[in-house]
């Protein structure tokens, strides 16, 4: 089915198989359709029908929030059902060339683990092989539940057959109970992408500072793995800070301990406890990172002072913290807009 | 021009900023800069983002959610931002400020850097019209005497016709022109259509009295038409792209 998008700049044609949402189907022809979470929640990629019928497959969506009149529709959620045309108010670009393309992917979930109470680590076997870029993520939809989930993956590797990603448990959050159920061993998923802005390449030649909070981390081990992989910290900083409430919350310390040994002279991994002191053992048991308490963005504020120069930031994690982030580092630490890489989830 | 109550300026903290709504209800944030005041567009030209809720250090604006970022003291965008804020004139009287609203031949950017004199000349030749969703404003073929500038809502313009018609840019600002053949000396016939997709509100303005005007003002005419061919440039070089 044709659908047309009216950009502020200009106008694009591309065709959507039957069912497939326009902004999957959009990003699938190369086009930089607007989006930040690709999964109902974030409003960015909102869109006003100009003709043609759509199908809105989640009217629950959250994201439907931020629509204003009948005319406005998520382009993440909604499939055109004829030929259709619509608008978006901002300036669309084609995809970069060198960017990794997005597409549907199938593949089956794998040995999902417990990495806390509350935290869930599961991989997926991918029926192809696909590249992505260190910070990216996958819109995943899984047997039974209504919508897609943003999930960044934990690995990075070229021509990956194996993804791997972590999920928090929420209350009554569909994929997270499906996960933490027990049943999702051997289930099939279905896979868009790879999505995302928020991504590391060693071109960047400069000093990087990574601020997670809780499973915001998962990305942050891409870049990691990235970073190590190329021997970037043999030439640049990494200052990676990875906040949790206590001791019990944390996962990972183990790889990311290992991380650090490898550059042991310009890399420090530093863990915030923002609910209980650090324990005497903590330091002991893990001698390659450091421990502190506070709220990441102001244990990374006070440990960085004086070491903003020439750093390009990745955020990443519950939205107030990303937002605390942002702003010291735009207004007090004096990082340029564009040195400042976040997506954006709620 | 018509003066309009925003706020007192003691409302604005130093440095700070904050949403105001005039008399007759326009929304504008309103900015205080070392004590100099500034009013814009309450709403991120971006994706309708409250700008009041955004970050600010009493000179550079940040909208906090994609970072785009502008000037306080000009509008103009920084950074990642990809076009400047609308802004709006304040005059202040004792602790009053004042908006002052202009049409849309002050905002417009074929416009800007005209002399006063001048751009007082085609005010006094704009008439406004208002044309209802779906309202073809001219097609392919009608004579090309009258320009025109977006002053509210949405025109839709296409280059062509047919099977051989070009979507091309969309009319989405104030200040936006459309219908510049009637600025051309040998007055074309129109080689595009243009529709309302919302109501809207434009200024229609006789071409051959604006050469006139801008005839009698080099200077202004000069700077009009660089503009006018660039923006020609642009819109054969986006039809092009197809």
């Amino acid at each position: 089915m044709r659908v047309q998008i009216n950009a502020r700049n200009r106008a694009y044609e591309f065709e959507a198989e039957p069912g497939e949402k326009i902004l999957f189907a959009g990003l699938r022809a190369r086009i930089d359709l607007p989006y930040e979470c690709a999964t109902g929640t974030c409003g960015t990629c909102k869109a006003r029908l100009v003709g043609g019928p759509i199908d809105d497959a989640w009217p629950e969506a959250s994201g439907k929030k931020y629509l204003k009149g009948a005319g406005e529709f998520l382009m993440c959620q909604c499939a055109p059902v004829a030929e259709v045309v619509a608008e978006v108010s901002s300036f669309v670009y084609a995809t970069d060339p060198g960017a990794c393309p997005a597409d549907a992917i199938e593949g089956v979930v794998s040995a999902p683990r417990r990495l806390t109470h509350d935290v869930l680590a599961f991989d997926v076997g991918l029926d192809r092989a696909l590249d992505f870029d260190a910070g990216q993520f996958m819109a995943v939809g899984v047997p039974g539940v209504a919508g897609l989930r943003g999930y960044s993956m934990v690995n990075f590797d070229r021509q990956a057959r194996r993804l791997e990603f972590i999920v928090k448990r929420k209350p009554g959050g569909g994929v997270s109970e499906w996960l933490f159920g027990g049943a999702a061993e051997g289930a099939r998923v279905t896979l868009f992408g790879p999505l995302g802005k928020a991504t590391f390449h060693p071109s960047l030649a400069k000093n990087i500072l990574c601020i997670a909070g809780g499973s915001g981390i998962a990305g942050m081990m891409s870049i990691l793995a990235r970073a190590c992989q190329e021997r970037y910290f043999a030439q640049f900083r990494g200052d990676f800070f990875f906040g949790v409430r206590t001791m019990a919350d944390t996962f990972y310390l183990d790889e990311l301990s290992a991380f650090q040994r490898e550059f042991p002279e310009r890399l420090t991994v530093t863990v915030a406890l923002s609910d209980e002191d650090v324990p005497a053992a903590a330091a002991q048991k893990h001698p390659a990172l450091r421990f502190e308490r506070g709220m990441v963005h102001e244990v990374a504020k006070r440990t960085m002072q004086g070491r903003f120069q020439e750093v390009r930031a990745y955020l990443a994690g519950p939205p107030p913290a990303v937002d605390a982030s942002i702003r010291f580092l735009l207004l007090e630490a004096k990082l340029t807009a564009d040195n400042i890489r976040y997506d954006k989830f709620s | 021009m018509t003066k309009r109550f925003i706020c007192r300026a003691g409302d604005i903290p130093a440095n700070g900023m904050k949403e105001c709504e005039a008399e007759g209800g326009l929304k504008l944030l309103v900015a205080n800069a070392g004590g100099e005041f500034f009013a814009y567009q309450a709403i991120c030209p971006h994706q309708d983002v409250a700008l009041c809720e955004g970050l600010y250090d009493g000179s550079i604006l940040t909208c906090h959610m994609h970072l785009w970022q502008w000037d306080i003291k000009s509008g103009s965008p920084v950074g990642l931002a990809e076009t400047a804020l609308e802004r709006y004139n304040l005059s202040m009287e004792g602790d009053s400020l004042f908006v002052e609203s202009k049409s849309a031949i002050d905002v417009g950017e074929l416009f800007t850097g005209a002399s006063e004199a001048t751009l007082a000349k085609l005010a006094a030749l704009a008439r406004g019209e208002e044309y209802d969703q779906g309202a073809v404003i001219y097609g392919v073929g009608d004579p090309a005497e009258d320009f025109f500038v977006l002053d509210s809502g949405r025109v839709e313009f296409r280059i062509g016709r047919d099977e051989r018609t070009s979507p091309a840019g969309f009319m989405l600002r104030k200040g936006e022109v459309f219908g510049w053949a009637a600025l051309l000396d040998s007055h074309p016939r129109r080689i595009a259509s243009a529709r309302a997709v919302e109501r809207s509100a434009v200024l229609r303005i006789d071409g051959r009295q604006t050469l006139g005007a801008l005839e009698a003002d080099p200077a202004s005419g000069y700077l009009v038409m660089k503009r006018l061919s660039a923006l020609i440039a642009r819109y054969l070089a986006e039809s092009g792209a197809k």
